[in-house]
């Protein structure tokens, strides 16, 4: 019996071993809900403390979180974070530490908008494996529900910011065993993980209004340089961005 | 070729499995020297004890978090009793109300103490075994070990699976059950840790080991409630993280027979501190639908004798499977609870959905009202009112 449950893991292994040296299938990154927009200088929008984890990815693919390297990108990006704020033409606030009752509260939202943002991610932006509610075209219809206004409560604001980055840079051995397994048995193995996304939520109706999700982005987070292009890959898109600017009446949507 | 290949990993494999079995060593009364303030040393322990952070925010955070201060203080008084006082005010006690029969220890000394597990210990020296045995964990840096150790074998069967063509899975094989004894051994030390804290702080330590005699014959009972087979003890599975149930109790057995008997037990003050959440308790336990395991839990816990709690749980276990045979032992269950205690408005409930559900309408309906009458602001009282009238 024990033997059979045995073979069986392994099997297991094996199939996630493989399932882990396949490629991304080609997905979307970003959406918006239909008939969203967010004219400049109309919104208050409440930035929620990014989560951001970074490590290495050891010769075998584990993750390995490392101290320093967060704490060097916490910095960075919180740096480009402010900076970018100004070109998302509108006002955003940092919210402050949470005490008491209110860190549950707010840790439960965090909590769901990762799961929220990961079932867009899987079931929707990847194409192939659609809920059978999410395949109209232009459709874009998922929400938290309307007491997350609870965790912005008394701040005056209109929409909540979500960033989450997650970075595994490979491992000297790592990059070997990619050459080598290349060289010797054509294999394609992936040295590092870089996923982000970032997604807006109105904090009236708890509806999720933007998202961009991303498995493979740019910027060494460790660097002022990496986290400004970091930053700017998570906000490519965010509505009513001054970056892109549009002469007023071009749009068709305006009339 | 492929048979030989999985023979000889299989031979390799029973050779992996017997290794903590032989821990049972004489116990050395001498405690390892402690650090007090201890801060990680190497980047891959700072990232360990990031992560570990992250979780114990989570932790604080929990809804499953216990916050009477009652309890959570009583449950520190027994760590600081069993490891000393430096040692105790190290780590970080969480209780959580989660009916399965566990503690865990995070790298960076936060310890999580499961309800189910404080509903079947019995006295201050078992759940000190299981505080110290955690502590353990904690002071040893077992995650840390772990973590290299399965790094290292990752590693090679990574390498392997490039230069070594078929013999790839065979070391894969390896290196799996390699990890995974590797974490058997640590539990085993663990176990042996925690003992020798119990013996130190002049707790009995032979009653340590009966703690794994209940468990494997709540799992019996269990199993057989739900017509299935018992698992084994005598083998541990290649992909257990921990020994079975049978070495651990073997091992205490045998270490606690080197040290002398006697000694603290308090099962008074144990039972004084649990007395408040109790039922609670019990109520969480009756909702995992698990008849066998939980009629022998309460057989267990009823052996100084019945009290109207451990009755009126036995009720709504019976009521909860409802067969006719069931309702009336259900019934008589809540009788002798209330013969105990007329005021035990729960039994009167639980006597009077027995009664009608049983066909006994007018009796059942006189239990509800004087449910009602005991607690006219019970949750479900508009529920009940609609069943009277």
């Amino acid at each position: 019996m024990s033997v059979c449950r045995a073979a069986a893991a392994v099997c297991c292994i094996a199939l996630a071993w493989i399932g882990a040296a396949g490629s991304v299938a080609a997905q979307e990154r970003s959406a918006v809900r239909p008939g969203f927009t967010l004219p400049p200088g109309t919104a208050h929008i409440l930035l929620l403390r990014p989560h951001i984890t970074v490590g290495a990815q050891s010769t075998a693919g584990l993750f390995q979180a490392n101290a320093d390297w967060t704490a060097q990108a916490r910095e960075q990006i919180d740096a480009a974070l402010a900076l970018a704020q100004r070109t998302l033409g509108n006002d955003v606030m940092r919210a402050p530490e949470a005490i008491g009752a209110d860190t549950r509260l707010i840790a439960d939202y965090q909590a769901l908008f990762a799961v929220v943002a990961q079932s867009v991610i899987d079931y929707q932006f990847f194409k192939g494996n659609r809920l059978p509610t999410k395949k109209r075209a232009g459709q874009f219809d998922w929400t938290l529900g309307p007491e997350v206004a609870r965790i912005a409560r008394g701040q005056g604001c209109d929409y909540a910011l979500f960033v989450d980055t997650e970075d595994a840079y490979g491992s000297t051995g790592r990059k070997i065993f990619q050459l080598l397994a290349a060289v010797t048995v054509g294999v394609g193995v992936r040295s590092g993980e870089h996923t982000g996304y970032a997604g807006l939520v109105d904090l009236r109706t708890g509806d999720l209004v933007w998202l961009n999700a991303d498995r493979q982005m740019g910027g060494d987070v460790r660097t002022p340089e990496g986290a400004a292009k970091r930053v700017a890959e998570l906000l490519e898109g965010f509505p009513g961005r001054t970056a892109v600017t549009v002469a007023p009446g071009a749009t068709p949507e305006a009339r | 070729m492929s048979r030989l290949i999985v023979r000889l990993a299989l031979a390799l494999a029973a050779f992996c499995l017997p290794l903590e079995a032989v821990a049972a060593r004489a116990v050395d009364l001498t405690l390892p020297p402690f650090v007090s303030a201890y801060q990680p040393r190497t980047a891959a322990e700072r990232g360990i004890w990031m992560q570990a952070d992250e979780d114990e925010r989570q932790l604080r955070d929990s809804r499953l978090l216990i916050d009477d201060a009652a309890l959570n203080a009583y449950v520190r008084h027994v760590l600081c009793r069993t490891v000393g006082e430096e040692r105790c005010h190290a780590v970080r006690l969480y209780v959580l109300r989660v009916p399965a029969v566990n503690a865990t220890t995070g790298p960076s000394g936060a310890i999580s103490v499961w309800s189910g597990l404080l509903l079947r210990l019995r006295d201050e020296a078992e759940l000190g075994a299981v505080l110290g045995h955690e502590f353990a964990h904690f002071e040893q840096r077992h995650t840390l070990a772990l973590e290299h150790r399965r790094l290292g074998a990752t590693d090679l069967t990574a390498w392997a699976a490039l230069v070594a063509g078929g013999a790839a899975p065979l070391v894969r094989l390896i290196m799996t059950a390699s990890t995974f004894s590797f974490s058997r051994a640590q539990e085993s030390e663990a176990d042996s840790l925690g003992l020798r804290f119990v013996a130190a702080a002049g707790y009995d330590p032979r009653r340590v080991a009966e703690v794994w005699a209940r468990q494997m014959d709540e799992a019996d009972a269990r199993a057989a409630g739900h017509k299935q087979r018992s698992r084994r003890y005598d083998g541990v599975h290649l992909l257990s993280t921990h020994p079975t149930d049978l070495q651990r109790m073997t091992a205490l057995r045998a270490a606690a027979a080197t040290l002398s008997s006697g000694g603290a037990i308090e099962a008074a003050a144990y039972a004084a501190a649990l007395r408040p959440w109790r039922a609670a308790f019990l109520a969480d336990q009756i909702k995992l639908n698990d008849f066998g395991g939980t009629d022998y839990l309460l057989g267990q816990l009823a052996q100084d004798g019945w009290s109207e709690d451990l009755l009126f749980a036995r009720g709504e276990l019976y009521r909860q499977r409802g067969n006719p045979r069931d309702l009336v032992a259900a019934a008589d269950f809540y009788r002798q609870a209330l013969a105990l205690d007329q005021r035990h408005a729960e039994s009167h409930r639980g006597l009077g959905m027995a009664l009608l559900r049983g066909g006994e309408a007018e009796a059942g309906r006189a239990e509800l009202r004087r449910y009602l009458e005991l607690a006219p602001a019970a949750g479900d009282a508009a529920m009940v009112r609609a069943l009277v009238s």
